[in-house]
């Protein structure tokens, strides 16, 4: 019980990071973005890239897997996924945008998904690789309760984060023109507000959302070209379930269905724990139409 | 355009045949003909393989023909195409039986398709149907709850003897209690179920059987709810890369290093991905390839026929499927299902005269058989014999991991050792 409670809220890490950069994108930008799973395999993949290019060693820090070569590649990573993210934007999203139905982003967010997709299996192939081969061994903290490092780590990283944006949001200018867009676009326009330079903002700081989030799924687990994918259907229930463009209720969300997830174990067979993501959103939505915490926007 | 090809070789045979074989068995051949009746996906998903599993039963018909025929007759090989869907196969498979006189059917490929047509068309009508592809566990229980009337046979070894070998091998290692985590698809869920029997059996325990879906972040539930358990060993059976992530969690939280491991994860993938050091005391299984004179005498044949090497999935099986259908015929003295049935496990299985694949085997046993002497088919898969619910196995390794991370062979089971063992449960 206690162990299948730590498990659901490192799992829930890992979901949680994801849906922020996810909600983020989708609440002011106004589409699904499908795409932004494969930001994170891109931003993963780049890291391990930066890694190999360099054979930088894996030094590890204290009780963790990874060291300071995995943080500079990762920042490198960041960099790229911003670029990659901007690139594509300029490509493609910014000349449907206001011309085109939001389910026509949609499906573009789909397309650009099995590019970048096939583009990462093209370049580091298709079987799972790792940044390190070492094994963690799980830390005893109480009688029938282990926990990696790593996952400690992920866990507060993800804890970090989402104040650290939810106070961006809500303390900094462009974070205020990031709400108001979100309201409403035209009428932040009227304000004077640069429509142009907050979609900027918002692929900049989801693409990093991204990338780290990536990264930290690989030291966690593995890296596969299809990982991205893979996350997609929990990442959206997360950020649905917080309402979405809700940062703090994307984090909780993650979490509660990391939490359904490893619990749901104990009373149905393990066979059936995909569902549970799916029957917890269609639960919260029937009670709750914009989720547990109400969106900032309609999402229309 | 195939068709044609096939109907000018066949038109070739004959022509050979009735010059080498002087007189009586062409003679007889023109006077009479039996129909083969073959069901599988020449088109839609399998399409890219049914083509030549197709070949395979052709070319163990024409040998028959050459060897002077089945029954004194000739064969007419009737191939017709399920385009991978269960409703055509039926149809198809309806129309051999009722309209052109067919008393065995090969096939299907797909077990969704092998399935119907077993049900609907093989055991109602009486006519025995050998697959030589279908690998699905169901099969096996409908074999076993007496429902197929002992007409369904398949030569394609099932994962059954596999568990078998797994719990034996657990037992040798003098584990008590193992816990199974495994791939819940129906590979996994017949690998599961032939081991907690046959462990179960000799006295073990099964301690949790968990199943897992693939391309999952993370399996930490399921790992934990097989470590809650705390059994002796951990039976994996999974896919590489899902498997390196279930095996990674599970030695991270402290689980046994005492692994077994089912076929699918003798990869260099999944050993560096888990790491040689934690896998020293690890063992897996893997279906190990036959060689004898009957596997070199079909691949001579079948190079010498299509001028490549007999590649590809189904092939040796789909021969083996014909050449036994044709055979129990023979042995049967008569062209009909039920007969035929009965005389499949007289013509397989040790005990007999050894007969390999080509012309040359089969005119053997024909003569044999004219002689009332017995005859023990080892064909293009090696040695068969077909258990109570018409499953076979095959030869088994056991396999280990070397300190520097290579893939051994610790051991291997023959055919013989591994019925030994299914029989003795």
């Amino acid at each position: 019980m206690p162990q299948a409670l730590a498990d659901g809220l490192l799992t829930g890490a890992i979901y949680a990071l994801g849906a922020i950069g996810l909600t983020l994108t989708m609440g002011i930008l106004r589409f699904a973005n499908f795409a932004h799973a494969e930001m994170m395999t891109w931003g993963a993949y780049m890291a391990l890239g930066v890694l190999t290019v360099f054979s930088l060693p894996s030094a590890p820090l204290g009780p963790l897997t990874f060291g300071w070569p995995l943080i500079g590649a990762t920042v490198i990573a960041i960099l790229l996924t911003i670029g990659l993210a901007l690139l594509i934007d300029k490509l493609i999203f910014a000349r449907l945008r206001g011309r085109v139905n939001h389910l026509t982003l949609v499906f573009a967010s789909f397309g650009v998904a099995l590019l970048v997709r096939n583009l990462i299996s093209l370049i580091f192939g298709g079987e799972a690789t790792y940044y390190t081969n070492t094994l963690q061994m799980a830390i005893r903290i109480a009688p029938g309760l282990r926990v990696m490092p790593d996952q400690v780590f992920i866990f507060c990283l993800s804890i970090v984060l989402v104040i650290a944006i939810h106070l961006f949001l809500q303390k900094t200018r462009l974070g205020l023109a990031m709400r108001a867009v979100s309201e409403s676009p035209t009428l932040a326009e009227i304000n004077g507000i640069s429509l142009s330079r907050v979609v900027k903002w918002v692929w900049i700081i989801g693409g990093a959302l991204a990338a780290i989030a990536g990264v930290l799924y690989g030291v966690s687990v593995q890296l596969r070209p299809e990982f991205g994918f893979q996350l997609l259907l929990p990442l959206f229930a997360a950020a649905i379930i917080g309402g979405v463009g809700n940062v703090v209720g994307a984090v909780l969300g993650g979490f509660f269905i990391g939490i359904v997830e490893s619990m749901s174990v104990l009373v149905i067979p393990a066979g059936y724990k995909l569902a549970m993501p799916f029957i917890v959103m269609l639960l919260v939505l029937y009670v709750r139409p914009t989720g547990l915490f109400s969106g900032t926007s309609g999402g229309k | 355009m195939q068709k044609n090809i096939y109907s000018a070789l066949a038109a070739v045979t004959l022509a050979v045949t009735g010059g080498s074989f002087a007189g009586t068995a062409s003679a007889q051949s023109s006077d009479c003909t039996y129909p083969l009746g073959a069901v599988l996906s020449l088109s839609g998903s399998m399409a890219a393989i049914g083509g030549a599993i197709g070949d395979a039963g052709q070319l163990a018909v024409d040998q028959m023909n050459e060897a002077g025929g089945m029954l004194g007759c000739e064969v007419e090989y009737r191939l017709r195409d399920d385009q991978g869907q269960p409703n055509v196969g039926i149809d198809a498979a309806m129309s051999l039986v009722s309209i052109e006189g067919v008393e065995v059917l090969l096939g299907a490929i797909q077990s969704g398709i092998t399935m119907p047509v077993l049900t609907s068309v093989a055991v109602p009508e009486g006519v025995t149907q050998i697959s030589c592809c279908s690998t699905a566990p169901n099969f096996t229980e409908l074999a076993a709850s007496g429902d197929t009337q002992g007409y369904w046979f398949r030569t394609l070894p099932t994962v059954r003897p596999q568990g078998f070998v797994m719990a034996d091998i657990a037992r040798e290692r003098g584990y008590e209690s193992v816990a199974v985590i495994y791939v819940n698809s129906d590979y996994g869920v017949a690998m599961t179920e032939a081991f907690n029997d046959a462990f179960t059996a000799a006295g073990g325990t099964v301690t949790e059987m968990v199943p897992y879906n693939q391309e999952q972040a993370s399996y930490r539930a399921e790992v934990s709810t097989a470590l809650a358990t705390e059994p002796d060993a951990l039976f994996l059976v999974a896919f590489p890369a899902d498997g390196a992530t279930a095996l990674r969690e599970w030695l991270s939280f402290g689980g046994t290093q005492n692994i077994l491991l089912s076929n699918a994860l003798r990869a260099t993938e999944f050993i560096d991905a888990v790491g040689a050091e934690y896998l020293q005391n690890a063992a897996g299984i893997d279906n190990a390839q036959f060689d004898g004179p009957s596997v070199d005498a079909f691949n001579a044949a079948w190079e010498e026929r299509f001028g490549s090497a007999p590649e590809g999935p189904g092939l040796h099986t789909m021969y083996d499927a014909a050449a036994i259908a044709m055979l129990a015929a023979q042995k049967a003295g008569v062209y009909e299902g039920a007969a035929i049935r009965d005389a499949v496990r007289e013509v397989t299985g040790p005990g007999g005269e050894v007969i390999n694949p080509g012309p040359e085997g089969f005119a053997r046993a024909i003569e044999v058989l004219a002689e009332g002497g017995d005859i023990s088919y080892v064909g293009a898969t090696g040695p068969i014999e077909f258990d109570d619910y018409g499953d076979v196995s095959g030869p088994y390794l056991i396999w280990g991991v070397s300190e520097d991370g290579e893939l051994t062979q610790v051991d291997t089971w023959d055919v013989e050792r591994v019925n030994e063992l299914m029989q003795g449960q």
